[in-house]
């Protein structure tokens, strides 16, 4: 267990930085989708989700990075936790509310094309599967080519 | 020195060394920690920066735009109906099909003011050539021309698919050819994109207006949906119509 540990969080160090660099990256090109995203959840006016949808790829893509290179890695594994929880209390939102819309979780999503259902129990299972991943990191940030064991000067 | 001495002193030595190790992990933590805040804070302005660059684009608006300057206005009639919808949407293609006509003859015979809004919010599904924008762009252009409903019919029924290219300019202008819209203004008007900026304004008084799918159809200011939420069928919105005509 004291030698696979490293090791399991490190491939979760990476899985979680392979996300959050994916979805950043696929909002990234188009920050006014990104902001009818926001906006479709009808939680806060345009103008708010105009700041989120704009702010919110590029935490996302830094997260990424962060992780990548594995920096701080039990701060950013906690931010991250808390960004998908709040994920995952929009969409739940949205489901209570009975909205048809795309999560925009991977994609600048928004509306939904009529007839199309939106499929929420897997996009929170999803977010689940990834705040687990968080989780093992905020339980043992401890991790195998990150600048973190750099700068402590760990044993290899 | 003797045994016990030595060991003391080892142990002694271990000590200070986990000390000082800990010391290191804390200081670590703490600068990496504040690093990290720094970085996504800075992450978060860029975004923000982004965002309000784009916003700066001076908006030619046509001067054919009504309802703040969002939409072409067909007939004098009492009843208002307004339909949003993008150029590339297969949905709004298939409500043009099902209710355009009926629509557009409602209103000429000034039963109705139908109020067509062009959006863009599908640019992303045209390979980069931004269709939705520019196919809106253009439809402005034409309405400065007066000949709006006419790009428009022929737009939807050369409707392109989504992850296509969309039509190229060249095409749009060919076609608006074919509907006997042929000045240079226009031709212009589209190389150019003189209105693709307003385009885009038009998707964000869409979106401030809470509106999130094309087509969004509305009948004297209420939204009107099909069962099971899909897009209104032609039997119901001209019951609705008929109904709001009282």
């Amino acid at each position: 267990m004291q030698k696979t540990m490293p090791w399991i969080s490190t491939a979760a160090r990476l899985a979680l930085a392979a996300v959050w660099l994916v979805a950043g990256g696929l909002k990234v090109g188009d920050l006014a989708a990104s902001a009818r995203a926001v906006n479709a959840y009808d939680l806060m006016s345009y103008d708010t989700a105009k700041v989120v949808g704009a702010v919110q790829p590029f935490l996302e893509i830094a997260l990424g990075l962060l992780l990548l290179i594995g920096l701080a890695t039990r701060l950013t594994a906690g931010i991250s936790a808390v960004l998908l929880v709040v994920f995952i209390a929009g969409i739940i939102s949205a489901w209570a509310r009975g909205l048809q819309i795309d999560c925009g979780c991977f994609s600048s999503g928004g509306e939904l094309a009529a007839g199309k259902n939106a499929a929420y129990w897997l996009d929170i299972l999803r977010d689940i599967g990834f705040l687990a991943l968080a989780g093992i990191l905020l339980w043992k940030p401890r991790t195998r080519f990150s600048v973190d064991g750099l700068l402590m000067g760990e044993e290899r | 020195m003797s045994k016990g001495k030595r060991d003391r002193t080892a142990q002694a030595r271990a000590v200070v060394a986990k000390q000082q190790a800990a010391e290191r992990r804390r200081k670590v933590t703490l600068w990496t920690s504040v690093g990290v805040v720094m970085v996504l804070f800075l992450a978060g302005l860029v975004g923000y920066t982004v965002m309000s660059r784009q916003d700066d684009g001076k908006v030619t608006t046509p001067t054919a735009a009504v309802d703040d300057g969002t939409a072409f206005a067909i007939g004098t009639g009492s009843v208002v109906v307004d339909v949003y919808e993008d150029f590339m949407c297969p949905a709004c293609g298939n409500f043009e099909q099902a209710s355009g006509e009926s629509l557009q003859n409602m209103a000429e015979a000034n039963k109705i003011t139908l109020r067509i809004h062009p959006v863009a919010i599908l640019d992303k599904y045209s390979n980069g050539t931004e269709y939705s924008t520019r196919a809106a762009g253009a439809a402005a252009a034409a309405a400065e021309e007066d000949k709006f409903l006419e790009l428009h019919n022929v737009l939807y029924d050369n409707r392109p698919e989504e992850n296509s290219d969309g039509l190229s300019n060249e095409k749009i202008i060919e076609l608006a050819k074919s509907v006997g819209l042929t000045s240079e203004t226009f031709v212009n008007a589209v190389n150019e994109g003189t209105y693709k900026t307003w385009a885009t304004d038009v998707t964000e008084k869409f979106s401030d207006r809470g509106y999130n799918s094309t087509p969004t159809i509305l009948v004297d200011g209420t939204k009107l949906i099909g069962p099971n939420d899909t897009v209104p069928t032609s039997e119901l919105l001209t019951q609705t119509i008929e109904k709001a005509a009282g």
